[in-house]
């Protein structure tokens, strides 16, 4: 069989790391190839090499048998090689049309000739069963849209290689299905696809080879059909993990936080909540899923005060919190996981112990009205450091020198040790490795054994299933209810995130 | 872990490493402008360290220019620490200096009252300039760079015409000369070295630099101010109410500016002159960005600052080395310092890479 592309020890290094180590690979024609990792394993640096946006430092590498050297990736892209990113590179103030054309407008003369360009998207769309509104605007158009739009725009140019950089983190399960469809016909028309992910179950549906990344190097190649789930998250990790949080049976308290007919904007003033409602108890863990862009930012916002709040009530132990800011929540004894961990969650300029006392600061914990009790904050930090398995030198270290996962531990660590009534989380397994996923995982758990009520707010559905008590769905600005832990499947969940009615 | 330990020291050492190549490129670039006016650097320099260090006037002198450029430093290092931009120090200095002039010339006080007085009251007359920017930026989101950078202007004029309607328009005949009449003797700081211009101020100065210190060690409002600074939404998370923080931040840079000019009138001349500042504002803000913010980097620049100023005065006198060959060298180094040799590295490399 034909070779579609080859890697003959690929390194690549940045400063004292080595991202790619000695990477051998072989990607037959017409073959679906899945690479898998875990964050920080390498993948992404290999997919830029082959795609031309790093040199390697070492190694060779073939397309179709033919030695290339990319110094860019419109080099790569004339050979045949094109990315779907995981961030869409749309602009969406222009048309589909216009955006699939970018840069690679026929012309005539010197006139644009959109009317062969129309014809050629046509043609793609037919042979690989696309439907999209060529005319319509990218920022009308729903995230899986995108994606297909995004897939048009590298066919267009003509490339036959093909790399899915995570492609189905922003896709509900219905739309990951429609995706695998679309994979296969484009295998079956002769493309070869190169298929990032980091979802073991997703790799063994749709992959003809996997290929397993694990701190820079190949640490092994292995046919979907003597795989499972186990086997490869062994070899992913080098211990045997499998992703399962363990419930356990707990009496849930009163209602703690009681929300009534939200109503907010975003910042650009679209209305994004349209009468949410919820209610939690103590002690529960309330799961929130939905494509992004439902209003789980929103929502989040609001309840901690980051966001003023149109109409509804937001009821926490008998008082409305509506129009409270955020001192006023953390005295209140709500505490917050923000999504974003690098912007939101921590100083990264700051050190260890800074970030493990945000919020909790002027707490007599950490010593008199004015003046800070460094003793009482280094020892505090350490205890986090100690619990949570931080992998630093010391509480004076700055966070941007740790890892993602450790930098994660510190915020979760600081906002679970202050004995909250209610945590809101956003994403907190974000771009983090597995073991640290199932650690946080742990750590919910417990915490909510103590009674604290914990607001859960995903977009990994693998997440919320696994960690929640209780499930709700955000969709277009409400709230629906999808039932008990373990209760509906995913299917049936990803059709309430679609919009579908629940019976 | 030792790895991690190694990556800390690497920036530890690129930081130390990016001081000493700033010094020499400065050095050489100097040595280069001063042979080209015709002299040797090396004379030059030993007119520069006469003049600052010669005689006992000379080192009171040197005291009376650091004192200045303490304060100054201060004010930006503190706006700038809590991502601040106040480049309006100097105007914030001459409505210090005039309000410090007019107190002291107007009232009557005992000694040990009037003098705190002048510098209170100098110092709320450099925030009340300072709350202009500050409110403008929360209300109306205006820039507060250009709003204070444009202040600095009127602020200089505006004093100016308000020594006029004090003097009466009589004054304007000779417009150099326009000054406030005098202010009495209990006004005046005490001189520290006799017959110069070195007055207690230093020590207010010094004392400033250890409060502001101890604030950012020890304090929760140091704490809270260092974090605004960083990452605005990291501390609205936490609590820290920033808009607050903001506005108290820019008052207190005012402040600092306005207790400047009151030790330059209470201290050195004894009244208010039009146009009296020299750019003092502006040494601060090259000072501040050169400490990196930091309280004692900034006691130490201001000290090289200020032995600059007076030394540069007495190389003049003594070679035909121009004095602003010195102002064009501390800018310099200013540029050096802040210069990102990482990202330049890199780019290099790449292009490198790529040729």
């Amino acid at each position: 069989m034909e070779l579609a592309l080859e890697l003959k020890g690929i390194t690549k290094i940045f400063g004292k790391t080595i991202a790619n180590d000695h990477v051998d690979l072989t990607v037959k024609k017409g073959t679906v190839h899945s690479i898998i990792g875990e964050n920080g394993a390498g993948k992404s640096t290999l997919m830029n090499v082959i795609c031309g946006l790093y040199q390697p430092d070492d190694g060779e590498l073939y397309v179709y048998g033919e030695k290339k050297h990319f110094k860019n990736p419109s080099e790569a892209s004339r050979a045949g090689i094109g990315m779907v990113h995981q961030e869409f590179m749309l602009f969406s103030e222009l048309t589909v049309l216009d955006n699939i054309i970018m840069g690679y407008e026929p012309k005539k003369g010197l006139m644009l000739d959109s009317l062969t360009a129309r014809k050629n998207i046509e043609k793609i769309c037919n042979q690989y069963h696309f439907n999209i509104p060529l005319d319509a605007y990218i920022k009308d158009l729903p995230v899986s849209m995108l994606q297909q739009i995004e897939i048009v725009k590298i066919l267009f140019r003509g490339v036959s290689i093909i790399i899915f950089d995570e492609p189905t983190s922003v896709l509900t399960p219905q739309g990951i299905e429609g995706l695998f469809e679309a994979i296969r016909t484009l295998v079956k028309n002769g493309k070869t696809i190169l298929f990032i992910t980091h979802k073991l179950k997703e790799v063994l549906a749709i992959s003809d080879e996997i290929t397993v990344l694990k701190s820079g190097k190949m640490v092994g190649n292995i046919k979907p059909k003597d795989a499972d789930e186990t086997i490869l998250a062994s070899l992913m990790v080098g211990r045997d993990v499998l992703l399962t949080a363990n419930k356990m049976e707990k009496k849930l308290g009163d209602i703690i936080l009681d929300v009534d007919d939200l109503y907010a904007d975003d910042y650009d003033g679209r209305e994004k909540l349209k009468g949410a409602s919820l209610k939690i108890r103590k002690g529960e863990i309330l799961g929130i899923a939905g494509v992004a862009g439902s209003g789980q930012q929103e929502l989040v916002e609001c309840l901690f005060g980051l966001k003023e709040v149109k109409s509804g009530k937001i009821i926490y132990e008998d008082k409305d919190i509506s129009k409270l800011n955020c001192r006023g929540h953390r005295n209140l004894k709500i505490g917050f996981v923000p999504q974003d961990r690098m912007s939101e969650g921590v100083n990264a300029e700051g050190t260890i112990w800074e970030n493990a006392i945000m919020g909790y600061h002027i707490t007599s914990e950490f010593g008199s009205k004015f003046i800070i009790n460094k003793n009482k904050v280094l020892k505090f930090t350490d205890n986090i450091i100690k619990e949570f398995n931080v992998k630093t030198p010391s509480a004076i270290t700055k966070i941007r020198h740790l890892s993602g996962g450790n930098i994660q531990k510190i915020v979760v660590g600081r906002e679970f040790s202050q004995s909250n009534h209610l945590l809101i989380i956003e994403d907190p397994t974000r771009g983090i490795d597995i073991g640290a996923i199932e650690f946080i995982w742990k750590k919910i758990e417990e915490m909510a054994a103590t009674g604290t009520a914990i607001l859960l707010v995903s977009h990994e559905l693998n997440e919320i299933m696994e960690v929640s008590d209780r499930i709700m769905v955000m969709y277009d600005g409400k709230l629906y209810d999808a039932g008990m832990h373990g209760e509906k499947t995913e299917s049936e969940i990803g059709l309430l995130m679609a919009g579908g009615k629940s019976e | 872990m030792s790895k991690m330990k190694k990556i800390i020291n690497s920036y530890k050492v690129y930081s130390l490493a990016k001081y000493i190549f700033s010094l020499v490129a400065v050095a050489l670039i100097g040595s280069f402008l001063i042979m080209f006016q015709g002299e040797s650097p090396k004379e030059a320099l030993t007119y520069l360290i006469d003049g600052a260090f010669g005689s006992i006037r000379c080192i009171g002198n040197t005291l009376r220019w650091i004192t200045p450029c303490i304060f100054t430093g201060m004010a930006a290092s503190v706006a700038f620490k809590s991502g601040v931009m106040n480049l309006g120090i100097e105007g914030q200095i001459y409505f210090g200096a005039y309000a410090a002039a007019l107190v002291g010339f107007y009232v009557t006080f005992p000694r040990f009252l009037h003098i705190p007085i002048c510098i209170i009251i100098a110092g709320f007359a450099g925030m009340a300039f300072a709350l202009i920017p500050a409110l403008l930026k929360l209300y109306f989101n205006i820039n507060e760079m250009i709003v204070t950078l444009m202040l600095n202007y009127i602020a200089v004029l505006l004093t100016e015409y308000f020594t006029y309607i004090v003097m009466g328009i009589s004054a304007a005949g000779d417009s150099l000369a326009l000054a406030t009449p005098p202010i009495s003797d209990t006004a005046k700081l005490k001189i520290l070295v006799p017959k110069t211009n070195a007055s207690t101020g230093f020590i207010i100065a010094v004392a400033l630099v250890f409060v502001v210190w101890f604030i950012y060690r020890n304090t929760k409002v140091g704490y809270e101010l260092k974090q605004v600074g960083a990452n605005r939404r990291f501390a609205k998370i936490g609590g820290v109410n920033v808009t607050k923080t903001f506005l108290s931040i820019f008052l207190i840079s005012g402040f600092i500016a306005g207790v400047c000019g009151s030790v330059e009138v209470q201290g050195t001349y004894g009244k208010f002159t039009a146009g009296f500042s020299n750019n003092l504002g502006w040494d601060g803000i090259m000072i501040a960005m050169i400490a990196n913010n930091n309280p004692f980097s900034v006691l130490l620049v201001a000290f090289i600052w200020g032995i600059l100023k007076a030394g540069a005065l007495h190389m003049e006198r003594m070679c035909d080395v121009n004095r602003l060959t010195v102002l064009l060298i501390q800018a310099l180094f200013v540029l050096f310092v802040t210069v990102d040799y990482k990202k330049l590295l890199e780019i290099f490399r790449k292009k490198g890479g790529k040729v």
